[in-house]
């Protein structure tokens, strides 16, 4: 049997974050509904696609994500990556909200990755070991968006796909 | 200080003399941390094992901070677009800056960073046959310094400016107040303090691989000889001491 090799650990930590920043009031999907594509957007973009979104997201608190680095060591079984979450917002005391909650949630090392795991959102094809905030910058008028304010969440993940016997991914 | 310590052990290592209690267990203990107490003190001044240490860490760091300025200039390219060549923020292959190993004083080094020369064209509409290259975009950008663009090649510039060309009087020249915009002064300088001096930097030191180097390697060192092990009422300091620069040579690899 073939791997699913399109499932990617950032995807599934992207909609556990969005669940939990919905399921929290911190955004309301309802202001992400597009017309054109008749349906809610997920206001939590891939880098690669900002330029794209930034019509449909102007003005609206939104978050940019990139992989810094991916990377396995000795133990070829865990994969280490650490991924960049920037946050955007007109509004200073929003960014805040968002970035306190996701240094609440993700700080904790093996705790925050048992949350991951135990959501029935995740693929059944990972399982995460840990995830720890590495960095947190500021809250500053951003360079990019004119009239936003923008701060950076740094998460670094270990995390495992699930195996076969041969150490190939199911 | 530590040799310092350990040569109080000479004396109850050289058996008895005197008064002094004649106990090959003594002898062998003081032999014992005589023998860790130089592998340890040494250590520090082992060059080959200096540069083992420097080079294992800056190459992970080097390796990571590339990955996170990369990753900031996706992101937000205005800021950094500066020290990538044209049109490729973000992009490894056409970075424009480089971390640099500087001077180093026992295990302590300095890390800086500099600017390499842009080699790309300026990007030009296809109907400007002349092409230039903005040597040191990278560091004027960071700066913030203005630019003044005189004619060398030809009498006057001619130029694209939204979209109208733009014929300047002959031997004119043009001042360029923010080249790489205002958003992009001190912005690498910024990510490289941010990388430095907070968690970042120690999360690269970790994953650099050095404990383990390193408590590999010490382990070897830190073994016993075998004539430490044997009983004995008299062990030469010299013999030991030179066991101790052998073995971390073998261990680490170089003279000491």
């Amino acid at each position: 049997m073939t791997a699913n090799y399109k499932l990617d650990s950032m995807i599934e930590l992207r909609k556990f974050l969005w669940n939990e920043l919905k399921t929290r009031n911190i955004f309301d999907e309802e202001n992400y509904w597009s017309d054109n594509l008749d349906e809610n957007i997920i206001p939590i973009v891939p880098v690669q696609q900002s330029p794209e979104m930034n019509q449909f997201l102007s003005g609206k608190k939104h978050i940019v994500y990139d992989k810094i680095g991916i990377s396995y060591e000795d133990n070829w079984a865990i994969c280490c990556e650490q991924i960049l979450f920037t946050i955007y917002s007109t509004d200073f005391s929003e960014i805040n909200e968002v970035r306190n909650f996701m240094t609440d949630q993700f700080r904790r090392m093996d705790e925050s990755a048992r949350d991951v795991n135990k959501w029935s959102g995740l693929s059944d094809k990972f399982k995460f070991h840990s995830i720890f905030v590495a960095d947190i910058s500021p809250t500053a008028p951003s360079e990019e968006l004119q009239g936003f304010f923008a701060a950076d969440v740094i998460l670094e993940v270990k995390y495992s796909r699930i195996m076969d016997q041969a150490g190939r991914f199911l | 200080m530590l040799i310092q310590a350990a040569s109080g052990l000479e004396r109850l290592m050289g058996g008895s003399k005197g008064n002094s209690l004649k106990d090959s267990t003594v002898a062998q203990i003081s032999a014992y941390l005589y023998y860790n107490a130089h592998v340890i003190s040494r250590l520090t001044t082992n060059k080959q094992f200096q540069s083992k240490f420097s080079e294992l860490i800056f190459n992970q760091i080097d390796k990571d901070f590339g990955q996170y300025i990369d990753s900031l200039a996706r992101t937000r390219p205005k800021s950094l677009h500066h020290v990538y060549e044209w049109g490729k923020t973000g992009n490894k292959s056409a970075r424009l800056f480089d971390l640099n190993l500087g001077s180093q004083d026992g295990l302590s080094f300095k890390i800086s960073y500099s600017f390499k020369p842009s080699v790309s064209f300026v990007p030009a509409s296809s109907k400007f046959t002349r092409r230039h290259v903005f040597t040191n975009k990278a560091s004027i950008m960071e700066e913030g310094r203005s630019l003044t663009i005189s004619p060398k090649h030809s009498e006057r510039l001619v130029f694209e400016a939204d979209g109208e060309t733009v014929f300047m009087p002959i031997g004119k020249s043009v001042t360029v107040k923010r080249p790489g915009g205002t958003a992009s002064r001190n912005q690498f300088s910024l990510a490289h303090g941010r990388f430095f001096s907070g968690q970042l930097v120690n999360n690269s030191i970790k994953k650099s691989g050095f404990q383990q180097m390193f408590n590999r390697s010490m382990a070897k060192a830190l073994s016993l000889p075998s004539n430490i092990k044997k009983v004995q009422y008299s062990f030469s300091p010299n013999i030991i001491r030179g066991q101790a620069d052998a073995s971390l040579a073998a261990a680490f690899g170089g003279v000491l």
